[in-house]
């Protein structure tokens, strides 16, 4: 792709359907595509017997499944399912639960009762983790840190939040998640997955499955792991937050890295000549073309346009990754750290680029909220490493015209407590992890900006009005991208599994614009 | 007595069954006619039940929670009964007047079925169907899966001549129904690589491929298949299918994904196939090879199956939580290896699909509750139970110390099955354990056997106080079984005793006594190191008064005392958080006006473990003599030698405040959760012999004072074992033999490699089906049992893991049989006969061709599970030994190639590609078994997955292996299961997190890019270049071996010329620029051979990376 066209990359063609004829490639693989689509009743038995997947994989690509579609009956044939509100979604993952009552949901009432017991009737009955179910005093450790009112909205927004406090008419902050689980791991799955156990699909795997690619260079569905936050502890991400689960690999994330080479095997290898990698492919093709025709399965025909889409990446992602030609106003928006590659604002920068190339999914994971004890020390660092890229990111999506379009997600799995772990006192306190209640924010694409949704007791801890369970929240992005979350399914162990489980979910109606 | 008990049965756990062969030549002659298909009566199985499961029993079927109308279709007694607004869905025979057929016909959308929501419709031909069936009396058929296979007759089919063996009658005569003929055989050269991957995973050589050429003996291909079976290699490459399935992997596989030794249990899976194990011994190894006599050490190092899920070491872990996740974890691997059933959804609800109910699960789950160990990882690499795997050296001598020690097990075990007559005779003639402890003085009993509620009655005879209320928070009850189901207090559960109880002087004697149980406790490392069994204690006055404690103290763990626990890694120290404070002594302290006043006495050795959940019975004595020699502590009935630690006891112990259990008066308490049973005060102090016989003897002498008849299975085992414990000189005498076998076995393994294994725990098993599968929403208790749906466990079979694998390998098991040969028809075959391979349940996929599929399993079982034999079979059969081309008229009707009118051709999996491009350029290196490799990765993927900045979790670094390790076969590659090596995950290889038994195969550009620019593939590139450069001149010469090594053929004239112009495309690019080239066939660890220029050998190198590139070099 050239560098000079980008605008030719950045839409979704205008809310048609992908099809071959628009797609920024060239003119021979072009043919060769329209050639394989006049196999379409082929495929269409194909798709009926094998589901979507298959088919897909079948012809190694989704944009060909869907110029498929006319006449075909793929598992996916109605997706999207209703005009989408956003074409693409950035999501700002927070792993390791962002303390809500520090940053987001002001209790002011809380400051007179430092180091009061939480009223047993608020803690309830739950059980909790093993590093403070041995406390016996559960003392309220009210956020030290001041708020204030901010934007048209007048939302309350924490000191530590300077930059994203300026942004805050753009979101709607749902105050009132909850969650089943109690652990890291466990607890990103389900938002991530949908599911507590390893094994399912990423949210992003669904979508690259539901609705394909739209930039055939790019990847659909782009991981970013931001770095951490020097001297702030980290507890690992795994791999299992992108992964495709049953569906196949193909719709995994693929997790860019900020040292090296951004995607694993992409750079040619030292003294690899360019014409020689080029001759390489060609002769690879030429020889895998004979097999074609000599053994007729359509797989090696697969294998051929992997190997062309292989080559084209070698040059798309290093383009990406380039930022040379950003502006000067970049800077200004993103700050100095964004030319620090892996720091977060440099990702939410990469985000952007992204966006305007078409990936589908981004998902830009920041380790460093698990604040067990030296909160007071730590929660600033993480804010202050996070919090000038989410208002960078809004506001340059917004002034380029791409919020409208453009769904961004921020949260964690779960929020921390208001009582405090370990030792309090004025200067020092912890929080544990806390699943009754959290805040997590939306914006763009379809989302009601300048609301807050849900609410919770005086104390931060017990959703007392709209509650929103993970899987509703999932169900909502799906449904902003377009997507029923009940209708995309994928056959696996006799069940229709979907991203929102068995038990049922619903959008949040009130998140939407 | 009430229960049923078990007589296990001692037949060893080998199988020596080598009978039922029949000889399938003669089965040739059999025939069967087959009905055309307008003749018949439409089959329920095959043509029916496809269209219910699909569109209706999710509504309809067997799950109550979801139903709809009150309306089951998946059981004829509910399809046609009537119901209450209506009549019976379906009148047999009458499809006209049946409202099913209505409603699947209705144009109204409200009416019609299945509903709009549902997002399904019927299609016309399904309808005529279900209307036939009804038409023709609507008859159901159990499914067809739960009926045990009977052997087929061979069908009659016109082209007799082509089958070679019975697979291929099967085969033909579906073709020919289909009017479809097979493909002409395949070439010879193309046969030769296909059988040489399928049975070895690695090509043929040239030398090979040359051979069978020239062999022209009608035997020559079953010669080469016999020798491949032969080789070593055909173990690796049939371990590493198993290893999927069985889920196995180098790590714990959560959080912080530490190392976990089991390593052992990869190599016995190798060495099972090269031995050719029978597959019912295979079986009975890894589900319960513990539980058998053990004869081979090896028995104990398969029982590594049910343990290697993965398994958390989160400091938040909850212990009841974690413990059901393993359970569920275990269940379903178990079932989908063995049963190839989906049995998880059951977990939370009746399975929707499938007649497996929720309590199903749990009976299930309940065989594998009950080890001897701790739910939490504790970040090890040895979690216990392991064993130490004697070193080589060692291995004949150990193994012949554990003959001799197995006959004296065969005795213990002879004499416990004789336990019901032993015991009746033991109550007839006595001497019974007459060891009542007298009541007197008997403040307090609490039994804790209530099982519910938060009131907890006081038996002691006379008690003033009846009964104690719990405050705070009511117990939980029922997680574990010991004498009866546990009581443990909830974190903010308190029991304090009024008034008297415990309110005791100086100089007044008392004695407690409890049956105990310190949780686990995952945070035991940084919680302070004193736990309250009981007190009566007043901080606010100096803590006076007295208490019980557990006082945790470190003990190295067993890791610190096996050389090498991590193989390769031994040179990196052991993590520091190893080492659990999980041990302690007993301590009772009597403190006086002020704590410098005190009586502190505690056990000399660590008494008491919270390392595995295991129940104690302590007692403390004190005589009221103001000196520390007036206490005594036992554990388990035994005197414990003491250390005294303060004995200067002046003014008054005695205070206001109430005796507590578990916690002192307003402390933070880090025992609150042990569980106890049979708790007990007396204001005097217990003799010797009385605290000997308060652990067993005086429950059992309450036992035997109720009928027999009577008693549960519970109490039975209570009494037997106390009777072989106490009283059955046989079993007392052989247990001393075991002893010194045990010292002799530990000796023999020193030095040795420690690997993760099943034990069984003293308890009786029991699991707890769980509402929606909430670890704390216990139902009802369980026993182990199967599902209720198969046939059921023999009555005589133990309710353990040994009862479970006999019912696993028994004839009537429907699945076991058909589940594993169906999977190694896809190794080769590429789909299953059942597509879904881990799914042969309602909703599973049908079978192509169910008559082939019982054919074999019958067949395979009947020849005492011969391993080896049936995969010849499959490869010798003219159904396998067909081309793979495959025609446009062939892709059109059956691109899947389910009916087999071709031979298999599917891209290999990630190792096999992998492993063929290592034998190609000759780097492979054939060591078999030991520590996991490490071979090429990008750097920092291990280090971006660990906490940098904390001491207690050092971050896990990726040490690349040197040399050989590089090129060991991927089957040895280290499988840490948060990071996979990314070459291989991107070909698809599985993380292992489950149960995997089939892998999908995508074609993707990532898999393009590491086939082009890994390391090990560039230097395979290089290796290869170089041998074929060695051994000729010529590039024809050149290119042609480098066909052979690749792709098992010369290539055609149109290949030849697309390489030679590329060569030469190369060598023009690289003539001037040695740099480049220099740089490019540096890649690797291996060292370009100095004898060939880099301007000539990297153009050779990137022809070779194009031959190694291509699809059919991927495909086999």
């Amino acid at each position: 792709m050239s560098a000079s066209e980008p605008s030719h990359l950045c839409s979704d063609h205008g809310g048609h359907r992908a099809s071959v004829a628009d797609l920024p490639i060239p003119a021979a693989l072009r043919e060769k595509w329209q050639r394989l689509e006049t196999r379409r009743h082929f495929l269409g038995r194909a798709g009926k017997v094998l589901g979507g997947a298959a088919l897909a994989s079948l012809v190694g690509d989704r944009v060909m499944a869907a110029a498929a579609r006319p006449g075909s009956a793929p598992a996916f044939s109605h997706v999207p399912h209703f005009a989408p509100r956003a074409k693409r979604c950035i999501y700002l993952f927070m792993a390791g639960g962002p303390p809500q009552l520090d940053m987001w949901d002001y209790k002011p009432g809380l400051a007179a009762l430092f180091d009061r017991d939480i009223p047993s009737s608020v803690l309830g009955e739950q059980a909790l983790t093993g590093m403070t179910a041995g406390q016996t005093r559960f003392p309220i450790a009210p956020s030290p840190w001041k708020f204030a009112q901010q934007g048209r909205s007048g939302r309350w927004v924490s000191e530590l939040l300077p930059w994203t406090g300026k942004v805050v008419d753009e979101m709607a902050v749902i105050h009132s998640m909850n969650t089943d689980a109690i652990n890291h791991e466990p607890a990103e799955l389900l938002m991530c997955t949908g599911d507590m156990n390893p094994g399912k699909p990423a949210i992003g795997s669904w979508l690259a499955y539901g609705l394909g690619s739209v930039n055939r260079n790019l990847p659909t569905f782009v991981v970013l792991n931001s770095k951490l936050v020097q001297g702030v502890p980290s507890f690992p991400v795994t791999p299992r937050l992108w992964s495709s689960g049953f569906l196949s690999s193909e719709y995994a994330g693929v997790a860019f890295r900020s040292e090296g080479s951004p995607v694993l095997y992409l750079d040619d290898p030292a003294g690899m000549k360019r014409e020689a990698r080029k001759e390489l492919v060609d002769s690879v093709n030429a020889l895998n073309r004979m097999t074609a025709a000599e053994v007729g399965d359509p797989e090696t025909n697969a294998r051929i346009s992997q190997y062309e889409m292989a080559f084209r990446m070698q040059t798309a992602v290093p383009e990406l990754t380039d930022l040379s030609d950003e502006p000067a106003s970049t800077w200004e928006l993103y700050g100095d750290e964004a030319r620090d590659p892996g720091s977060f604002a440099y990702n939410c920068l990469l985000s952007r680029r992204m966006a305007e190339r078409g990936v589908r999914f981004t998902q830009i994971n920041q380790r460093g909220w698990d604040l067990h004890g030296g909160a007071e020390k730590f929660t600033p660092m993480i804010c202050a490493a996070s919090d000038r890229g989410c208002y960078a990111l809004i506001t340059d999506l917004k002034r380029r015209g791409l919020l409208d379009e453009t769904l961004v997600v921020w949260g964690g799995e779960f929020g921390r407590t208001t009582y405090c772990q370990g030792l309090l006192t004025k200067e020092k306190f912890g929080r544990d992890h806390h699943p009754r209640s959290f805040t997590t924010w939306m914006a763009g694409g379809g989302v009601k900006p300048g609301i807050s949704y849900g609410e919770t007791d005086a104390y931060s801890y017990n959703v007392v009005r709209d509650p929103v369970q993970v899987r509703d929240f999932n169900a909502t992005i799906l449904h902003l991208l377009g997507v029923d979350h009940e209708r995309l399914t994928f056959k696996f162990q006799g069940l229709d599994q979907k991203l929102t489980g068995v038990v049922s979910a619903k959008v949040v109606q009130g998140l939407l614009a | 007595m009430k229960n049923t008990r078990t007589t296990p049965n001692f037949t060893r756990l080998r199988s020596r069954t080598v009978g039922g062969r029949v000889a399938w030549v003669l089965a040739l002659g059999w025939c069967a006619t087959s009905l055309a298909a307008e003749d018949r009566t439409l089959s329920f199985n095959d043509e029916v039940v496809p269209i219910l499961s699909e569109n209706c029993y999710a509504c309809h079927g067997p799950d109550p929670g979801m139903r709809k109308a009150d309306l089951r279709l998946d059981r004829r007694e509910f399809a046609v009964m009537p119901h209450e607004d209506s009549g019976p869905a379906i009148l047999p025979g009458e499809p006209d007047r049946s409202p099913l057929v209505h409603r699947i016909e209705s144009t109204d959308e409200d009416e019609r079925m299945p509903p709009l929501e549902a997002h399904k419709s019927l299609t016309s031909d399904e309808i005529a169907l279900l209307r036939r069936w009804i038409k023709e009396g609507a008859e159901y058929q159990e499914h067809w899966a739960f009926i045990a296979p009977e052997r087929p007759p061979l069908p009659a089919v016109a082209r007799d001549d082509w089958a070679e063996n019975p697979i291929d009658r099967f085969v033909l005569e579906r073709l020919e129904r289909e009017g479809l003929s097979p493909s002409p055989p395949a070439d010879r050269r193309a046969l030769l690589r296909r059988v040489t991957l399928d049975l070895t995973g690695l090509p043929p050589t040239p030398e090979e491929l040359e051979a069978f050429g020239r062999d022209e003996l009608s035997d020559a291909y079953e010669r080469r298949v016999n020798d491949l079976l032969s080789r070593a290699s055909y173990g690796e490459h049939r371990a590493r299918y198993w290893l999927d399935a069985a889920r196995y992997a180098d790590t714990h596989g959560l959080h912080t994904d530490k190392f976990r030794s089991v390593w052992p249990f990869r190599d016995y899976v190798i060495k099972a196939f090269n031995e050719n194990k029978p597959f019912d011994q295979f079986v009975r190894e890894q589900i319960a090879g513990d539980l058998y006599l053990v004869e081979d050490v090896d028995q104990i190092v398969a029982t590594a199956f049910v343990r290697l899920g993965i398994a958390n070491s989160e400091s938040g872990t909850i212990e009841e939580e974690q413990s059901t996740i393993l359970l569920t974890e275990r269940t379903k691997a178990f079932s989908g290896v063995f049963l190839g059933m989906t049995t998880g959804c059951a977990a939370c609800h009746d399975h929707k699909f499938d007649p497996t109910t929720q309590k199903d699960f749990y009976q299930l789950g309940a065989f594998f509750n009950n080890l001897d160990e701790f739910f939490h990882t504790g970040q090890r690499p040895d979690w216990p139970p392991t064993i130490v795997v004697p070193p080589d050296e060692n291995r004949d001598a150990y193994q012949a110390v554990l003959a001799q020690r197995a006959v004296v097990q065969r005795q213990l075990e002879e004499r416990r099955a004789q336990a019901q007559s032993l015991i009746a005779d033991w109550i007839r003639t006595g001497p019974a354990p007459a060891h009542t402890i007298s009541p007197k003085a008997l403040q307090l009993r609490l039994r804790l056997d209530e099982g519910k509620g938060s009131v907890l009655s006081n038996s002691a005879p006379g008690a003033e106080i009846s009964s104690i209320v719990v405050d705070g928070g009511p117990p939980e009850w029922g997680e574990d079984t010991w004498l009866w189901p546990s009581f443990r207090m909830s974190e903010k559960s308190r029991v304090r005793f009024p008034g008297a109880i415990g309110d005791v002087g100086a100089d007044e004697a008392f004695s407690i006594s409890t049956w105990l149980q310190p949780r686990a406790n995952a945070l035991a490392e940084i919680r302070p190191p004193l736990g309250t069994i009981v007190a009566k204690v007043d901080a606010t006055h100096g803590s006076r008064g007295w208490g019980l404690y557990y006082n945790s103290v470190n003990k190295p763990k067993a890791s610190d005392e096996v050389a090498n626990p991590d193989g390769e890694e031994a040179t990196e120290p052991t993590p520091e958080v190893e080492k659990l404070t999980s041990h302690g002594k007993l301590m009772l302290r009597l403190v006086g006006d002020t704590v410098d006043e005190a009586i502190i006495v505690q056990t000399r050795d660590i008494v008491l473990t919270r390392e595995v959940p295991r129940w104690s019975h302590v007692v403390a004595t004190y005589d009221g003599s103001r000196t520390a020699a007036g206490v005594r502590l036992y554990v388990d009935g035994v005197a414990q030698e003491l250390e005294i630690v303060a004995d200067r006891l002046s003014g008054e112990i005695r205070t206001p405040v109430p005796m507590q259990l578990s916690a002192e008066e307003g402390e933070t308490n880090r025992l609150l959760s042990t569980r106890f049973q049979d708790f007990r005060f007396y204001q005097r102090e217990l003799t010797g012999e009385e605290a000997k016989h308060l652990p067993r003897a005086e429950l059992v002498g309450e036992i035997l004072a109720q009928d027999p008849a009577e008693w549960s299975e519970d109490q039975f085992k209570w009494v037997s074992d106390y009777y072989f414990a106490e009283h059955d000189e046989p079993t007392l005498r052989a247990k001393d033999r075991l002893a010194v076998f045990d010292v002799e076995l530990d000796a023999l393994a020193k030095g040795g490699v420690v690997t993760l294994v099943s034990k069984e725990s003293p308890r009786l098993a029991y699991a707890q089906v769980l509402d929606r599968g909430v670890y704390s929403q216990r139902i009802e208790r369980v026993r182990p049992s199967v599902p209720h749906f198969l046939p059921p466990l023999s009555p005589d079979a133990p309710r353990n893991r040994r009862g479970l694998a006999e019912w696993v390998v028994r004839a009537d098991n429907p699945l076991t049989a058909r589940v594993t040969v169906n999977r190694w028809w896809q190794q080769l075959f590429g789909m299953g006969l059942v597509e879904t391979t881990n799914d042969f349940g309602l909703v599973g996929a049908r079978p192509s061709n169910r008559p082939l599929l019982d054919w074999l399993a019958v067949d395979f079982r009947e020849s005492g599970w011969d391993v080896k034999r049936f995969y010849k079979q499959l490869v010798m059969s003219a159904t396998y030994r067909q081309s793979a081309r495959i025609t446009p008229e062939l892709l059109e009707r059956d691109p899947d190639n389910r009916l087999l009118a071709r031979g298999p051709r599917f891209r290999m999996d990630a190792e096999m590609v992998r492993d063929a491009a290592l034998a190609a350029s000759g780097l492979l290196v054939t060591k078999i078994g030991g520590p996991s490799a490490k071979p090429y990765q990008p750097a920092g993927l291990w280090e971006a997955l660990t906490y940098p900045e904390s001491d207690a979790f050092k971050p896990d670094k990726y040490v690349r292996a040197d040399g050989d390790g590089l090129y060991r076969r991927s089957v040895y590659t280290f499988t840490k299961r948060q990071a996979l090596i990314p070459n291989m995950e991107i070909l698809d290889q599985p993380n292992r997190d489950e149960s995997c038994t089939r892998r999908p195969r995508a074609n993707t550009p990532l898999q393009a890019l590491v086939l082009m620019n890994d390391p090990q593939w560039l230097e395979a590139a290089r290796r290869l270049a170089e041998r074929v450069m060695v051994h000729a001149d010529s590039p024809v010469a050149r290119l042609e071996l480098l066909g052979e090594l690749v792709v098992s053929r010369p290539w055609t004239a149109r290949e030849r010329a697309v390489f030679t112009e590329s060569l030469q495309k190369y060598q023009t690019l690289y003539a001037d620029d040695e740099a480049a080239a220099v740089e490019l066939i540096e890649h690797g660890e291996s060292e370009p051979s100095p004898a060939l220029a880099a301007t000539e050998l990297a153009p050779w190198m990137l022809v070779a990376s194009t031959a190694l590139n291509l699809d059919e070099t991927l495909n086999k």
